[in-house]
């Protein structure tokens, strides 16, 4: 594993330096890198560890986006407090839904289908909220200032980007090496063999959500101060959610790395499919190809691009990789 | 004498040159004079509203052409005007995106971008960034409401959108000695939608209009609706005189054809300030249905030969297509560039900022006056006509000077033609 | 509030329904035999009422004759695709199938728009605007006749599926495609052709569409939501369950304008399904 720590401290090294020789332009890309890696790697706890497929986690998102708003705007409350509270807020929904859920006893597709129930009517609540802007959404003071998290050039965002994204690799991987993910695990690949084995599955299921929705919400309060502007219709979708796990999927569900790699990967692609083949008459062309790629990435990579990343290394890595239970990602969600 | 005089002036002047192109690492001349002048244009070109956003796009292109075919930027050496094209895809975080991506690649200006909200995302970055951001399309009054300097507006406001109606109902009133008494109102679920009616049923409730008046329904369906059917039986239980519908050419056609098989009577079918009831598709499908209904928008000016003359090139190059309220608008926000780079003699922002500040540009292809903008960025002569579509084509029929033809109310109702 | 006014809405509603039913129907054979989640499916329909379009733009046939030609057709797309892309990934956990199908989404959507741009177009066909009066009730006539229409396919279908070989090949790959494998059934085909079928029948309903429905290349998404929850109302796997289910749908919809803004009219779908989850998932006629 040592290998591992070294290379990542190298990467990091290399990230903190970057920004030196970026543009804004490219500053951005990498904001946007970080922000879906983050989000990716938060859902990653519930879906990836525990294989049950949220694909209503923009809720949270919107949550957290509209509690430290809302705050700031009435209160006149830092968004870095107003980002705790939206956390809270997003897990209080979250464990309504898993309660609902699991108390049900809803898998697999099932659940699926409720977390999108979820997310929607959420959206259609927020669309007729007065306080939440109702059918104009939120418009955002733009104050620059480390109070009010927000700034006039992209470097403050990359790092505070870069930061949540160390802050989500130490959380999932104290969560891998704890008997906390262990569990997580065990209820993926077999819930009604973890169950007899001891396993409280509905006592871990919910864990999983609390601290995905929370960690998921923070990253609202990053998106409200960066775009400012707020609406339903952007950050409570349904195209949200899969803009969310796209990246963890393609990356490699389950993984520690997968986010990361994903949002590596498709956050530049889209970009690079957007500006080079957006051209007048032809629209829609980027998104064609993106979609090609979409379909392309999985079938050549159908357990995601870490896994094959790691076959491929793996001659290199062996000799010091012991810990493999959870970084295989297999399973059948 | 003469000698020493030319020498020692001619020494000072190519010291003075030599030290500029020391300094500039360039020979001075080309320096000042850029051969091609670049111009943002980010328009959702993909997604829901892509037939507007790439109308818009295409009349910002077409504007180019036109000021490139007329020699360029004279006052910077004749230099070019070169648009590159972002795509926001109707998401502010693209728009964003966007935006940091052409001022990179060099644009000194950005115009766009049709959605209030990619406007706002926009805004904020240009401000940021110091470049200034001319909108040729966006309705809601928060947009300048930021207290940004480097945000303009070429487009009406919401206000002046109501203010004009209302206005223009109390003119039919007066003029064809009818009363209105009961209105029915309806909108589609998108932010544009949703302000624009309830700003309306703001306004009659309010008792502005010079009549009598009360609103009987308000009605608000999802954006996409597929099917009326159930919102059209309720307006007819609701025995409206007029109905005032904001909407989008698709379910402006799911409308009239309910409205028609349900048989309700209506004095007349009024748009408040909204899409739909102008566009070629609208009125092509909708043939004889599509006559009479009136609109208030912002409209190019009909009685402008200027207009007529772009107008019938922008016909031939899109066939089918014509420059309407918000692609005349886009067309016009590209000279407002212009004509602030023309006077401005300079591309720095500084410069241009303030050339936009000062900006008296005479136009007369949209209908309203000078461009001229405010101290927080709206367009002092943006505004709004009233018009008819009379038999397949869209005629302004109010204000009076701007008028093509007289208009018809109370209307014929829709299965009597 | 007059009964008259009540039973418009039901009626209206439940001829919409009748269209909705075949869309669900279409995914309840994809998902029953497939358990493939296909996000593409609404805008699969929407290249339906495109090419039901573009036939009655150039021949002026109209969409009630033309849509064997958007059934057949998409038909050869569904099984293109089965055979292409969902038979490589029906074996994958369903995180992974989600992609790609999304990206199917993403072509068929923007791929509309290159080829027909992005505007709303509303043809008028012969009977776009006739109407049949019963009373005080006005039945829409392309709504009924789609209706009508919609329910003969379906019995079409169930009819195929009941008493063709291949029909029972495809009940049998869906109750068990371990022992229809180890029977010898190809299953490979038999997949493609039941999503051929699935794909059909929602091209044959998007033409049913075309004269009630403003086309335009992003609309596919609410269509594929109400199928979603028109298969878990009805029962997945059930395509009786589809049918039943599209009805309630479109009565329940149509009738919630009522006492609902329209804007919420969603609300009372996703609570409905969400009720349906928690009470009983297995919908009304599953097994």
């Amino acid at each position: 594993m040592a290998k591992v720590y070294l290379f990542l401290g190298l990467l990091l090294l290399i990230l903190l330096i970057l920004p030196l020789f970026l543009s804004q332009y490219l500053l951005g890309i990498f904001v946007f890198i970080f922000y879906y890696a983050y989000l990716g790697q938060s859902w990653n706890i519930l879906t990836g560890y525990t294989g049950n497929i949220s694909l209503g986690h923009s809720l949270y998102v919107g949550i957290g986006a509209y509690t430290s708003t809302v705050l700031a705007i009435s209160l006149d409350l830092s968004p870095w407090i107003g980002m705790f509270i939206g956390g809270l807020g997003a897990t209080f929904i979250s464990l309504i839904m898993g309660y609902l859920a699991f108390r049900f006893g809803l898998r697999n597709v099932y659940f699926v289908l409720i977390t999108i129930a979820f997310a929607e009517i959420g959206r259609l609540i927020a669309l007729h909220l007065k306080p939440l802007g109702q059918f104009m959404g939120l418009f955002i003071d733009f104050k620059p200032g480390w109070a009010n998290f927000q700034f006039k050039g992209n470097l403050p965002y990359y790092y505070i980007g870069l930061g949540f994204v160390v802050f989500s690799l130490i959380v999932v991987r104290v969560i891998e090496v704890s008997k906390l993910g262990r569990y997580f695990v065990a209820l993926r690949e077999d819930e009604d063999a973890a169950e007899s084995i001891g396993v409280n599955a509905f006592r871990y299921k919910m864990i999983a959500v609390g601290i995905s929705s929370f960690m998921t919400a923070l990253a609202g309060t990053f998106y409200a101060n960066y775009i400012f502007y707020l609406h339903p219709t952007s950050v409570m979708s349904m195209g949200f959610s899969i803009e969310i796990i796209l990246r963890p999927i393609i990356g490699g569900l389950g993984t520690l790395f997968g986010p990361l790699i994903g949002s590596f990967l498709i956050t530049p692609l889209a970009e690079i499919s957007r500006s080079f083949f957006a051209k007048a008459g032809f629209e829609g062309l980027h998104v064609v190809i993106y979609g090609f790629l979409l379909i392309i990435s999985v079938l050549f990579f159908p357990r995601g691009i870490y896994a094959y990343i790691k076959k491929v290394l793996s001659p290199v890595l062996m000799r010091s990789s012991r810990s493999t239970l959870s970084l295989t990602g297999r399973g059948k969600g | 004498m003469e000698k020493t005089m030319n020498r020692r002036i001619f020494l000072k002047y190519s010291a003075a040159t030599g030290v500029t192109a020391a300094v500039s690492g360039f020979p001075a001349i080309l320096r000042s004079q850029p051969k091609e002048i670049l111009i943002g244009s980010i328009q959702p070109a993909t997604g829901v509203i892509a037939d507007l956003g790439i109308a818009d796009r295409r009349a910002n292109q077409l504007a180019v052409d036109d000021i490139n075919a007329r020699g360029g930027i004279k006052s910077l050496g004749g230099a070019k005007l070169k648009l590159l094209l972002g795509d926001c895809e109707a998401k502010e975080e693209v728009g964003r995106s966007e935006a940091e991506r052409l001022i990179k690649e060099g644009a000194v200006c950005l115009t766009g971008p049709f959605l209030s909200g990619v406007a706002i995302a926009m805004g904020t970055l240009c401000e940021a960034r110091g470049v200034p951001f001319v909108i040729d399309v966006a309705a809601a009054d928060a947009v300048t409401q930021r207290g940004f300097k480097y945000t303009f507006r070429c487009f009406t406001t919401q206000s002046i959108l109501i203010k004009n109606i209302g206005d223009f109902l109390d003119t039919i009133v007066k003029e064809k000695k009818v009363a209105m008494k009961r209105i029915a109102v309806t909108n589609a679920g998108d932010l544009f939608g949703r302000a624009q009616g309830k700003a309306f049923v703001d306004y009659v409730k309010a008792k502005k209009l010079s009549f009598d008046a009360e609103i009987v329904e308000h009605i608000e369906y999802p954006l996409g609706v597929q099917d009326l059917s159930a919102e059209v039986a309720k307006i007819k239980a609701a025995k409206p005189d007029i109905l005032c519908p904001v909407a989008r050419s698709g379910d402006a056609k799911l409308l009239v054809r309910e409205l028609y098989k349900q048989r309700v009577e209506l004095m007349g079918i009024i748009g408040p300030g909204s899409p739909g009831w102008y566009e070629p598709e609208f009125i092509r499908d909708m043939g004889p249905l599509a006559d009479y209904v009136m609109d208030n928008a912002p409209w190019p000016n009909p009685k402008s030969p200027r207009f007529k003359e772009i107008n019938e090139r922008f016909a031939k190059l899109y066939p089918g297509k014509y420059l309407d309220g918000n692609s005349g608008y886009g067309y016009l926000a590209v000279m407002v560039i212009a004509d602030a780079l023309e006077r401005a003699k300079s591309t720095k922002p500084e410069a241009l900022v303030e050339a936009l500040r000062t900006m008296n540009y005479r136009q007369d292809i949209m209908v309203g006056g000078a461009v001229q903008f405010t101290a927080n960025g709206d367009n002092r002569g943006a505004n709004t006509a009233f018009m008819q579509v009379l038999k397949g084509e869209v005629k302004v029929v109010l204000p009076k000077e701007f008028a093509q033809a007289d208009y018809i109310f109370p209307t014929p109702p829709l299965w009597k033609r | 509030m007059s009964s008259s006014f009540v039973l418009q809405l039901v009626i209206s509603g439940l001829l919409m329904g009748g269209v909705y039913s075949l869309i669900a129907l279409g995914l309840s054979l994809i998902f029953g035999v497939m358990k493939v989640i296909n996000f593409a499916h609404g805008e699969m329909m929407v290249w339906g009422m495109y090419i039901a379009y573009t036939i009655l733009l150039f021949t002026g046939i109209d969409p009630f004759f033309s849509l064997v030609v958007s059934a057949g057709a998409l038909f050869v797309l569904g099984y293109l695709f089965q055979r292409t892309v969902v038979n490589r990934i029906i074996e994958f956990p369903e995180a992974m199938q989600v992609i790609p199908m999304v990206g199917a989404a993403l072509i068929f959507e923007n791929g509309a728009r290159l080829i027909w741009g992005p505007d709303y177009r509303s043809p008028a066909s012969k009977f776009a605007l006739s109407s049949l009066w019963i009373g005080e009730i006005m039945i829409d006539v392309p709504r009924l006749l789609a209706f009508l229409i919609a329910i003969l396919i379906a019995a079409l279908v169930f009819l195929f599926l009941k008493y063709t070989d291949i029909g029972k090949a495809i009940r049998s790959s869906a109750d068990n495609r371990l022992g229809a494998l180890l029977v010898g059934t190809d299953v490979n085909r038999v997949y493609a052709v039941c999503f051929g079928i699935g794909m059909a029948c929602v091209g044959a309903a998007g033409a049913l569409l075309v004269p009630l429905v403003p086309l335009a290349p992003h609309i596919g998404p609410p269509f594929t939501l109400i199928s979603f929850i028109i298969v878990i109302l009805g029962g997945m796997g059930s395509l009786m369950g589809a049918m039943v289910g599209g009805l309630i749908v479109g009565i329940a919809e149509s009738v919630a304008t009522i006492f609902l803004p329209s804007s919420l009219k969603q609300i009372v779908s996703f609570s409905l399904m969400v009720l349906i989850l928690l009470f009983k998932p297995k919908g009304l006629f599953g097994r």
